[in-house]
């Protein structure tokens, strides 16, 4: 099964065997990290994942932290940052080896991320609990992003030999981490006060902000730039949030039906089985859908017994 | 035109007159047609060409008749039904239970009737074996010993009866040939069904005796039957004589084990000549019989007549002889009854068909030959289905004290009408107080009263006076009664999961397991009756046959309303004990070991006490009667209202004893009665309930730790204490509670162990291999505000608040309690911030540890908008492409895990967890059921990773509410229909696993009636989950739907996947069959629990040391469980928190690595202590593949097979290093990796 020790490179990727004390040899595909072809995913990715100096990996090791891959990587360049989460929900989309790296709903979140003040949100993180890093799904990627352009191709030459991954003796495993995570997560009750605290305070600041900057207010009507006035529908007691003018039930908005009750269609104007042939035409067709149903029956039945279904002992 | 209508007309006439028994007489020829016999069918055709030729016209007038309207007909692709077709149908319909179970039936029927091909053979040999007969030379008279002893010579044994010849008697026997050879039984008449398990067709010849033979006084002393054995004996001899040139085997067979009633059985040697019928699977039996003209006077051998003289005691009396006379009359009855038959068969149409049902009915069920085991009693009961069918078709004789009896019914019935009928009269009709004798046109001879005061039982039909019920125990009378009603509910009800075709005729429900609540093995060869009569013993003709009619008849009466039946099981032929004996032996050989059934009645099967007569009572003989009954058992006591009575109490220690206390009833009964200690009488209760027990050491710890606040009512205890201590918290909480409700299984009965406390002090005297604590997961529920925050995240953080408020209050106004706030599960899914994963931790001062968790509806709603097409605001529409993108953001992945966790959690738990413990209330079996089928999951390594607790809880549930009639109804529900559901836990267990094994998942879901019966318009549903497809990778198969769950996916969406299922279906088919070793002794209860291992491509040990559920193990080695070195070392740092509620490091691996290997391999393991993890690849990833960067498993690229081979960048597993990062992750749990494949 091992591949030969000379440099492989598999679809463009460079593979890298590692090895833990004491186990096999477990192997990473390294390529050069390409920015997607889309602009405007670009724009916003540029500052995380720079294009000439980042290191694409898959098949990373589940347990790997980003301490131990920036030591990995060590021999080639001072690593910037190592970034492992990066898109996890990457692996129900399509799989296109091209597009892997980017994501609309992230750069969304990201772009929430930026626009509260820094400073509050610094003070939030420190409350949260820690919990031990766990563990990922197997095969998963990486971006190693390094300080410098040159140590993406000195990357090629870790590829020749076995090597040993760096373990950082900082996080436990097995038995001892299961203990941790259990400890962890029960952390003394004035840090969890305190934590939720803050999470509050900064929570109706976020709100408040964002009604501030909301178009729509109370008692006044929102007019575009085309001279539109938004119509929206009335609240509770009248008090529209927008425009002053009715409109139609959320029902309608949603379904785009009046009201439940549809008119349901009267009389069709003649009587069913007013005719001698109506009546004729419906015994002979409960007839006909008897017959049907009887050979079916057969059918059914004859197919048991092909099946030797019939067979009691 | 005219002329056509008028010709089709007559040609409707025509087939009007036809009976409809033509078209399933027809049907079924066609079926003949089919599966063998061709000469036969060209037979038919033969016969039937006269009829044939007309048909033929009127085909070919009806075609023209479809010519000349041929355009108006061509339209539709269905033309109309012709007449003939829809009377057909009708009838199908209106006779039967559906047109598809006639259908069926029709299918059913050739199936089980002997080929008629293979007839000719037999009728030459019988041709033969007449002539021979009618030749033979006669026997001079001579003293029945001399005979016996010149025929012994011979290599015949004469099967003389008790009371044996002696010396001195001065009557001779002789022999003369037959006055008369007639073919009896059901093969003349064509109504012979096959039997069970390839034992053959008997063909009954009956062999007149000349009258000549006889003397009046011949029904005296067994005098008739000495004659008939040495007549028997003697025909015996001359047919196994090589000169005969029959060349058969020849052996005797007694019916019923009554050396009275023996007959010749001759076996054809298979030498390919003409007469050699081996084919047929037949046998002949050779019936000696007497005619009605013979000396021997009728009016002698009334049920009232003593006829065996013997000396007793008393000097002068004489007890009636009831049995005796009763064998008397059967050798006066084939021919009569060969009659009777057939004239029922030319009158009524469907008598045959019906007579057929009713038999496969009966042989399904074991009331029959066969070689597994079968009811005692009706191993030879041919005669008796006949007499009952007569007994419904014609009614009952009307009986002097005018009481209402059973009216005739019609002839023109269908055969599915008849069999029905049967059932309801047997399910009905009690033999046992009321005898029934068939109306006939003769008067009867006896009264009914003389039967009813000498014979237990009573069926006479209308042409003799046999009693079909003669030799059957009064226990499995009762059991045929109880299924006929069960048979019934069946054919009546409509919403079974399972055919009731399939049900009724094609399932054989023969096993014990299932059948029975508890099944005992008696060993009868030390069994010694302690009063004996030797009349009755005479009466009875064999000592065995008397000691279990009266073993069944005491245990009858002791167990009284605590049992619906005892029954009697032994197989009637066996390659160790066959039912036929070698002519050189004179009497039956009888097996040593009986199976005794019980089916209980759960109203009253688990009393403590039974009572007697008061003390003060006049009745002096109900007095004894009482303690002659029960022996030392029967004390006088006195009652709490007053009352001094005579009873029996039986001491019951813990609750699981209580099921214990009919085994009980029976031991001491067999015991006192016949000497029968424990060893010889076996049951298997106590090892299916060591199955959920903890080891005995730790279990006795807990008993002195935590006293008798332990299992379900401690827990129940412990839970109503936190409800008071947590609403008196009142005022320092912001909202007020308004509602804790329970989800757990420790509180509803149906945990696979009993919950303990733990508290500090007694962890530390347990090894810390058995220190696991089970949390208890409660919810509460707060008073609606508009103070809580409008959005997820924030809501979770305000969960945490609450949490931290309650925690503070519990532990300042409770001393002792300890309460935590729990951040979430500690593995990936905690970084999904809308879901709801924090809960509060409580540890009560008593050890109870409790898992809270809040319920605040506003979470669905918020979730419904993100998974709504609509945004936050319904008025603001989405544009269709960012929708898509959503669909696939994060949010919209975590809003949808969210809303699935929320919805079981807040919504399905606790509605399921209210229903299953009314369910546990309502029937005592159902926890204990539950129990061990979770055991039996979890021991196969199915439990938690792959089937939930709760779908195990609906799975067994279904088997108890059956149609719902009953859910949620405080009225008490028919004892009769608890009888259908187990009243043991043994018993449910197996009916689980034989649902189990037959459960065709892939053909439709299952409905469980747990929230009332099902709805009418709901069947709409179920069809429609059935047709959804189940995906190769994703979620579950299983369908288990209930009311509230339509999609029947709430408890199944994580599994079992189809791998999976099937893999229970194979394990549970294992276990079933396993379960049938009942018979044979073999059984061992742990053995089912037992899960190999050998499949697996790898097993991962685990360390047992480090296992805090390892005491929880099916297997669990005690040695290991005691404090060893590493556990020393343990302690010390661990000093003051060794109480961990929940902590599972074997289960959080077992999760981590299914989560991280998802796509890698499949993972197995025991959630109860199991100390192994068992794996499969996904065998596809083995074959190499291109790279793919989401290819999500570890791969090595596989090398080129040469150096010209183009490098496509295959890569496939690199097992070695999973296997490598596997031992990493569970470094210090896992012992070893060992690769099995």
């Amino acid at each position: 099964m091992a591949p030969s020790t000379s440099t492989t490179v598999v679809n463009g990727f460079t593979l890298l065997p590692v090895s833990h004390p004491s186990s096999s040899t477990h192997y990473i595909y390294a390529r050069q990290h390409v920015a997607p072809k889309k602009a405007e995913a670009s724009t916003s990715k540029k500052a995380d994942l720079p294009a000439g100096r980042t290191l694409f990996l898959v098949n990373v090791p589940p347990d790997a932290t980003e301490r131990e891959l920036v030591l990995l990587f060590k021999p080639c360049g001072t690593v910037e940052k190592a970034i492992l989460d990066f898109d996890v929900q990457e692996s129900q989309e399509d799989d296109d080896s091209d597009s892997e790296d980017e994501k609309e709903a992230e750069e969304d979140a990201m772009e929430e991320d930026a626009a509260p003040s820094s400073k509050r949100r610094k003070v939030v993180k420190e409350e949260v609990p820690k919990v031990v890093p766990t563990i990922r799904k197997t095969g998963l990627t990486a971006y190693v992003i390094f300080l410098d352009a040159s140590s993406l191709e000195r990357v090629a030459s870790l590829a020749s030999k076995t090597r040993q991954w760096p373990v950082s003796s900082e996080e436990p495993s097995g038995l001892a981490h299961y203990s941790t995570v259990y400890k962890n997560l029960r952390p003394p009750l004035d840090s969890i006060q305190e934590h939720v605290d803050t999470y509050m305070e900064l929570f109706e600041y976020k709100l408040a902000k964002s009604k501030q900057k909301s178009k729509y207010k109370k008692g006044e009507a929102v007019v575009d730039e085309d001279g539109f006035t938004l119509v929206t529908r009335g609240g509770a007691y009248g008090k529209t949030l927008g425009g002053g003018v009715a409109v139609a039930t959320k029902r309608f908005q949603r379904s785009g039906e009046t009201s439940a009750r549809v008119r349901t269609k009267k009389d069709k104007g003649e009587k069913e089985g007013f005719y001698a042939f109506q009546r004729a035409e419906k015994q002979r067709s409960e007839l006909i859908n008897l017959k049907r149903k009887w050979e079916e029956d057969k059918a059914k039945v004859e197919k048991l017994k092909q099946s030797r279904k019939f067979k009691p002992y | 035109m005219a002329l056509n209508l008028k010709r089709k007309r007559a040609g409707d006439l025509e087939s009007r007159k036809n009976p409809k028994l033509d078209e399933v007489m027809d049907v079924n020829s066609e079926n003949e047609e089919h599966g063998e016999n061709e000469s036969a069918h060209e037979d038919s055709e033969d016969s039937g060409s006269e009829g044939e030729e007309w048909n033929g016209l009127g085909k070919d007038v009806e075609m023209q008749d479809a010519r000349n309207v041929d355009p108006s007909s061509s339209k539709s692709k269905n033309p109309a039904p012709t007449g003939e077709e829809v009377r057909a149908i009708r009838d199908a319909t209106d006779l039967y239970r559906s047109s598809s179970f006639k259908l069926q039936i029709d299918a059913l029927l050739p199936n089980v009737r002997p080929k008629l091909s293979r007839a000719p053979p037999l009728e030459k040999f019988l041709l033969k074996l007449h002539t021979f007969l009618m030749q033979l030379p006669a026997v001079e008279p001579q003293h029945p010993l001399e005979a016996a002893r010149k025929l012994l010579k011979k290599g015949v044994a004469v099967p003389y009866c008790l009371p044996l010849p002696i010396e001195d008697t001065n009557w001779k026997v002789s022999f003369e040939k037959p006055e008369d050879i007639t073919l009896v039984g059901s093969w003349p008449n064509k109504v012979s069904v096959k039997a069970k398990d390839g034992l053959k067709y008997g063909v009954d010849v009956a062999v007149q005796m000349p009258d000549g033979l006889f003397q009046e006084k011949d029904y005296l002393n067994a005098r008739f039957f000495q004659k008939k054995a040495f007549y028997l004996a003697t025909l015996a001899n001359s047919i196994r004589n090589s000169k005969s040139g029959l060349n058969v085997d020849v052996s005797y067979e007694s019916t019923a084990g009554d050396p009275r009633l023996t007959k010749l059985v001759l076996t054809p040697k298979a030498d390919g000549s003409a007469t050699d019928f081996t084919k047929l699977n037949a046998r002949v039996c050779i019936i000696p019989t007497i005619s009605t003209s013979s000396p021997i006077s009728l009016h002698r051998l009334s049920p009232s007549h003593a006829n065996i003289r013997v000396n007793s005691g008393e000097e002068g009396v004489h007890h009636p002889s009831p049995l005796y006379n009763n064998a008397l009359l059967t050798s006066y009855s084939p021919k009569l009854h060969l009659l009777a038959m057939y004239n029922h068969i030319q009158s009524i149409p469907a008598y045959a068909d019906a007579l057929t049902l009713l038999r496969i009915w009966a042989n399904q069920r074991g009331f029959g030959e066969g070689s597994k085991l079968s009811v005692k009693g009706f191993e030879n009961a041919g005669n008796l289905w006949p007499a009952l069918l007569e007994l419904v078709i014609s009614g009952e004789e009307p009986s002097s004290s005018g009481a209402v009896n059973r009216k005739p019914l019609g002839k023109g019935l269908s055969s599915y009408q008849l069999f029905k009928a049967a059932l309801s009269c047997l399910a009905k009709h009690d033999f046992i107080k009321n005898p029934a004798l068939v109306k006939s046109t003769a008067t009867h001879k006896f009264p009914a009263s003389e039967y009813q005061e000498h014979c237990s039982a009573t069926l006479v039909d209308s042409s003799s006076l046999v009693n079909a019920f003669a030799y059957v125990p009064l226990g499995c009378i009762d059991m045929i009664r109880h299924e006929a009603w069960k048979t019934l509910q069946t054919l009546y009800s409509s919403s079974l999961a399972i055919d009731p075709f399939t049900d009724v005729f094609l399932h054989d429900h023969r096993d014990v397991a299932t059948r029975f609540d508890i099944v005992f093995q008696v060993d009868l060869s030390k069994a010694k009756a302690r009063k004996l009569s030797p009349h009755e013993s005479l009466d009875f003709g064999s000592a065995t046959n008397h000691l279990l009619y009266n073993m069944n008849a005491i245990l009858r009466k002791a167990l009284g309303d605590r049992i619906h039946a005892v029954v009697f099981l032994q197989p009637s032929s066996t390659s160790d004990v066959p039912s036929t004996r070698p002519l050189t032996q004179a009497y039956p050989s009888t097996s040593s070991t009986i199976f005794v059934g019980l089916v209980l009645n759960p109203t009253h099967a688990f009393n403590l006490v039974h009572l007697g007569p008061a003390a003060d009572s006049e009745d002096t003989a109900a007095l004894a009667e009482f303690q002659e009954l029960w022996g030392s058992k029967s004390e006088m006591r006195r009652f709490k209202d007053g009352r001094i009575a005579e009873s029996v109490v039986w001491d019951v220690k813990t609750a699981d004893e209580r099921s214990h206390v009919p085994a009980m009833v029976v031991r001491h009964i067999l015991q006192w009665h016949f000497g029968l200690s424990e060893e010889h009488v076996q049951t298997w209760q106590s090892a299916y309930d060591s199955v959920i027990r903890l080891p005995k050491e730790i279990a006795t710890k807990y008993v002195r730790g935590a006293g008798s606040a332990m299992g379900f009512k401690g827990a129940m205890q412990a839970f109503d204490r936190l409800v008071k201590q947590v609403k008196a918290l009142e005022g320092q909480i912001p909202l007020s509670l308004v509602n804790i409700s329970a989800t757990s299984e420790s509180l509803r009965y149906t945990s696979a162990f009993n919950p303990v406390p733990l508290t500090q002090s007694l962890a530390a005297s347990l090894p810390p291999n058995a220190r696991y604590l089970q949390p208890i997961n409660i919810v509460f529920e707060f008073e609606q505000s508009a103070k809580w925050p409008d959005e997820l995240k924030a809501i979770q953080k305000i969960k945490l608040a609450f949490f931290e408020g309650i925690a503070t209050g519990l532990m300042n106004s409770v001393p002792g309690t300890k309460a935590s706030v729990v951040l979430g599960s500690g593995d990936i899914t905690d970084a999904n911030e809308l879901m709801d994963k924090a809960y509060l931790e409580i540890v009560t001062p008593e050890g109870w540890a409790f898992h809270a968790r809040i319920w605040h509806n506003r979470e669905a709603t918020l979730l419904d908008r993100i998974l709504d097409d609509h945004g936050p605001m319904p008025h603001v529409v989405v544009p269709k492409k960012r929708k898509q993108a959503e669909r696939k953001g994060k949010e919209y992945l975590d809003a949808q895990e969210a809303k699935e966790v929320y919805d079981r959690r807040f919504i399905h738990a606790p509605r399921h967890h209210r229903a299953v413990a009314a369910l546990s209330h309502q029937y005592p079996a159902f926890s204990g059921t539950c129990r061990l089928v979770k055991r039996w999951f979890a021991s196969h390594w199915f439990l938690g990773g792959h089937v939930s607790e709760e779908v195990v809880e609906l799975l067994c549930a279904q088997i108890f509410v059956l149609d719902g009639k009953y859910v949620g109804s405080d009225a008490d529900i028919p004892e009769n229909t608890l009888s259908v559901v187990p009243s043991t836990k043994e018993r449910g267990f197996a009916m689980i696993m034989r649902f189990l094994s037959e459960w065709k998942w892939e053909e439709g879901g299952l409905y469980v009636c747990l929230y009332g019966p099902k709805k009418e318009g709901e069947g709409e549903g179920e069809t429609g989950a059935k047709k959804v497809e189940p995906k190769a990778s994703s979620g579950g198969v299983w369908t288990v739907a209930t009311e509230v769950d339509k999609d029947g996916k709430v408890w199944t969406k994580g599994g079992p996947d189809g791998i999976v299922a099937r893999r229970v279906r194979a394990l549970a088919g294992a276990t079933w069959s396993y379960l049938q070793t009942i018979e044979n002794g073999t059984f061992n209860v742990q053995g089912m629990f037992i899960h190999p291992t050998q499949d697996y491509d790898f097993v991962i040990q685990l360390n047992p040391f480090v296992l805090p559920r390892y005491v929880h193990n099916i297997a669990a080695n005690e040695g290991l469980l005691g404090k060893g070195k590493f556990a020393n070392a343990r302690a010390k740092d661990q000093d003051q928190d060794i109480v961990l509620p929940g902590f599972d490091p074997a289960k959080s691996l077992f999760t981590d690595l299914q989560r991280t290997y998802s796509d890698t391999f499949r993972l197995f393991a025991d959630p109860y202590g199991g100390d192994a993890f068992g794996a499969v690849w996904d065998p596809t990833l083995k074959e190499p593949r291109p790279f793919r960067v989401l290819g999500g498993f570890s791969s090595v690229p596989v090398k080129k097979e040469s150096e010209k081979a183009k490098d496509k960048g295959l890569v496939a597993l690199n097992d070695a290093g999973v296997l490598g990062e596997i031992e990493r992750l569970g470094s210090g749990l896992i012992k070893a990796v060992v690769k099995q494949r």
